[in-house]
């Protein structure tokens, strides 16, 4: 019995030497040359809008298309057709969750959509961002929202119109790198 | 996080309270991309609750320190890990050679990189924690202590932080055997 006890223990410890360590796998560095495609994607009252990144962590110098930097927060960005997309998940140690952001922390812009600012302002806005993964240094999950749109820009005066008259749906991101 | 520090201190105190001692190791990190690591240290709390005449239920709080090489003590990387394991001695006394698997939970596991652009990468990470040691249980005195190796593994964001330790620790046990220490 004992013997197999220690079998046991060394056949599910010994193969995690093979893995690369934690720091290693939360940067992405794999060692391997190996193009991993992101993307972005949510529906806008009913618009669709999309990005795909191929070969996501070497958007080469300058702005990136898409990616997750981290700074004193995790900052989740892409560029669309339309304007910026723009999520802050407030913590200091991103994980697999539920992020959610409500109009009681303060208005918050996230997008831009028929040319105007769209910000979590009234009473029932929010994005609700959900992490599926964190793996080797990517993220992936979904999300969805309700927004409301500036009329008139002046932050912090901006002059909102119809509170929550925007909706975001069927939102979902894959393989967007972490950036540190 | 907020309750995994409540819980933290709640076992801190109660051991503490019992009187366990501390304890410590020298350990080293293996695996791929560890030889910009020093030689590391840990120091923890542990303790035991016999079970049987031959084994115990064993309880452990650690702090373990890993600094990079080149950069004093900047760069490097701590986990603390919170760990049950089963401690059964392979003569059936209690005392002498002894196995012992453990599991448990990385409550606080950072790293600090430098980047290419010399600013500071800190890493946060929990995980879960598996660990295999063998030691090997005495007694000087009245005093029981423990020298044991350990194997131990932490595994998070589907990486793995992999370290070797050699410890000595005294032993604190919630009550005795019917056998004499």
């Amino acid at each position: 019995m004992k013997f197999y006890l220690i079998i046991a223990a060394i056949t599910i410890l010994l193969p995690s030497c093979l893995k690369q360590s934690i720091p290693d796998a939360m940067l992405g560095i794999s060692g391997k040359q190996i193009k991993i495609t992101a993307t972005l994607r949510y529906e806008i009252n009913g618009n669709l809008v999309s990005i795909t990144v191929e070969d996501a962590d070497r958007q080469g110098p300058g702005i990136h298309t898409l990616e997750c930097v981290k700074s004193s927060n995790y900052v989740l960005s892409g560029i669309t057709s339309s304007g910026d997309f723009v999520f802050t998940f407030f913590t200091d140690s991103l994980k697999v969750g539920n992020y959610n952001y409500t109009s009681s922390y303060g208005p918050m812009y996230v997008t831009t959509f028929q040319g105007k600012a769209q910000y979590v302002y009234g009473p029932t806005d929010h994005m609700s961002f959900n992490v599926t993964t964190y793996k080797d240094g990517h993220i992936s999950g979904n999300f969805s929202g309700q927004l409301t749109p500036v009329i008139t820009p002046g932050f912090p005066n901006n002059i909102y119109g119809v509170p929550g008259s925007v909706s975001i749906k069927n939102g979902s991101f894959t393989n967007v790198p972490v950036a540190y | 996080m907020f309750m995994g520090k409540r819980t933290l201190t709640a076992i801190v105190l109660c051991l503490l309270i019992m009187q366990a001692n501390a304890q410590i190791s020298v350990m080293k990190l293996i695996g791929n991309n560890t030889k910009d690591y020093k030689i590391g240290f840990g120091a923890f709390i542990k303790t035991g609750l016999p079970v049987s005449e031959a084994a115990d239920v064993t309880f452990e709080l650690g702090a373990n320190i890993f600094f990079m090489s080149g950069y004093g003590t900047q760069y490097g990387t701590i986990m603390c890990p919170l760990k049950a394991g089963y401690r059964h001695t392979l003569n059936g006394t209690g005392q002498g050679f002894y196995v012992e698997p453990q599991v448990g939970y990385n409550l606080i596991g950072i790293t600090s990189l430098p980047s290419e652009t010399g600013e500071n990468i800190d890493l946060k990470y929990h995980g879960v924690v598996l660990a295999a040691g063998a030691g090997y249980m005495f007694t000087i005195g009245r005093a029981p202590f423990d020298l044991n190796l350990r194997y131990e593994t932490v595994v998070a964001h589907g990486g793995s932080n992999n370290f070797v330790s050699l410890g000595i620790s005294r032993i604190i046990s919630f009550k005795k055997r019917e056998t004499e220490y």
